[in-house]
């Protein structure tokens, strides 16, 4: 691993965001100050949720996850889809750059991103929340993993791609609806039991949940099972990217 | 040791064959010209030789390294300015210059160093903070000519370097081309343009359909007062029969 090459690639990767903070920051801010307004300020204040948590504080874990996805994905699905429709990628293939490096390089930019975009949504947060942490470290763990994951989620999207459109599609009919069945605004406990089993099939359900006990120490799933999952879901992930790199599947012609 | 060496390659896409046994060799130090029609094979040779094709048969070195097995130092060993503006339109190009400095191992003083000689040599100074997409077309080859050079390849692969630019700037390309062969440096050089080949290369070989259908220098090609042009049309005609 070269250092040098490594930085090279995120660099890339984060002026290219910072080129363009209106799409990939300020909206999402916007986009989060009003959930927290009208979820769990305007609408919040008349739920009569948990005893001892403000239905703010419940969905804000959520809200976080929710902007620290979108800002993982769209950055390495977009970025690698540009790059193969520009050809911009022959800039890279036609270097020394090694695979492993590539790939590195596309994920730590988007998982700034996400960082950049998630420490934003956490300073808005304050105003309206107590915004606080149950386990430091347990956070860090979860914002790390689930922008890793989805970074390389929009790797694979990116490189599958041949429409820009078909990068939105996942996140359209996929991402997004399994964010707001995945336990964002609502307790598992709301919903009729018969369906319980159907949340638990939900990868976002142990995401949003393992940050929610990070940052008020409630959880409604095995945390263990779902850190497991999702350490095990990026190594999976991360090792079919660099093998589709490798082998220049849709790169190479 | 060969600067280009390429034996029996074959380049095949699903129902057509790009490059049929091609077997081919380009000295160190020498201004090497490829010539043919669109769709002959020459870009498709090119990228196989620089990493951006998967090469379907036979192999390929740069320098002593084979391109697939030694993929970094063939890399490192060459330059590529390809037919195609292939560059992120929207970035300064002094940043992408320093992104693909950054891809070849450069550090950052050295890349520095080098971005300045570079648009200092090739007149892209007032340009530096400007996007690719703002600069002329002229521009535009220079600074793809810029990132050929930006890690100062032994080897450097022009495809098409003059197109769209107009008779003066075409001119200092040239002389700036024959600078850099004057330092050493090997150049593998495709053109349309038969006189920029005439003018610059010591050796010329033509491809058709894929096949190598000649391979001479320069004399060879212009003997009994035939102009390259000449040789060159009478060559594919006959390919064609």
């Amino acid at each position: 691993m070269n250092m040098i090459r490594l930085g090279a690639v995120t660099k890339r990767e984060v002026q290219r965001f910072l080129r363009i903070p209106v799409q990939t920051m300020i909206s999402p801010w916007i986009s989060a100050t009003l959930y927290i307004l009208v979820f769990g300020v305007i609408i919040g204040e008349r739920i009569d949720f948990l005893e001892s948590i403000d239905y703010i504080d419940f969905v804000f874990p959520g809200i976080l996850m929710m902007q620290l996805i979108f800002g993982a994905y769209g950055q390495s699905a977009f970025s690698l889809f540009f790059h193969r429709w520009t050809k911009t990628i022959t800039e890279m293939l036609a270097s020394p750059l090694s695979y492993t490096e590539i790939v590195l390089g596309y994920i730590i930019g988007a998982t700034t991103r996400a960082i950049v975009v998630s420490a934003g949504v956490y300073a808005i947060a304050v105003l309206f929340t107590d915004a606080t942490f149950a386990n430091v470290p347990l956070f860090f763990f979860y914002i790390l993993v689930v922008a890793i994951l989805f970074a390389l989620i929009g790797l694979l999207i990116g490189l599958w791609a041949e429409k820009m459109e078909q990068l939105n599609m996942l996140q359209t009919f996929i991402i997004t609806p399994l964010i707001y069945v995945g336990g964002v605004f609502n307790s598992i406990d709301m919903l009729p039991e018969k369906i319980h089993w159907l949340v638990k099939l939900n990868p976002i359900f142990y995401m949003v949940d393992g940050i929610r006990y990070s940052m008020i120490g409630y959880s409604e799933s095995n945390l263990l099972y779902g850190a497991i999952g999702l350490g095990a879901a990026c190594l999976i992930l991360f090792v079919i990217v660099i093998h589709l790199f490798k082998i220049g599947w849709k790169l190479r012609s | 040791m060969y600067a280009l060496e390429i034996k029996n390659l074959t380049k095949q896409y699903k129902d057509k064959t790009a490059v049929d046994n091609l077997s081919l060799t380009v000295k160190r130090g020498e201004f090497f010209g490829l010539l043919g029609q669109n769709g002959a094979g020459k870009s498709t040779t090119i990228h196989c030789t620089t990493g951006v094709a998967k090469i379907t048969e036979g192999n390929i070195t740069v320098m002593g390294h084979d391109v697939q097995a030694e993929y970094q130092q063939a890399r490192d060993a060459v330059g590529l300015s390809p037919q195609d503006f292939n560059v992120d339109i929207f970035a300064k190009i002094e940043h992408s210059l320093d992104y693909v400095g950054g891809y070849f191992g450069m550090p950052k003083e050295k890349r520095k160093e080098r971005i300045n000689e570079l648009f200092k040599l090739l007149g892209l100074e007032e340009f530096r903070g400007k996007a690719f997409q703002e600069l002329s077309g002229g521009y535009k080859r220079r600074y793809m000519l810029a990132r050929a050079l930006m890690h100062n390849p032994d080897v450097l692969i022009l495809d098409e370097p003059s197109a769209g630019i107009d008779v003066e700037q075409r001119l200092a390309l040239w002389e700036y081309l024959r600078t850099l062969h004057g330092q050493g440096k090997t150049i593998i050089l495709t053109s349309h343009y038969l006189e920029e080949v005439e003018k610059l290369c010591d050796r010329v070989a033509v491809i058709h359909k894929g096949k190598l259908i000649a391979d001479m220098t320069k004399a060879e090609f212009t003997q009994n007062g035939n102009t390259l042009e000449e040789t060159y049309l009478k060559l594919t005609k006959e390919a064609k029969v």
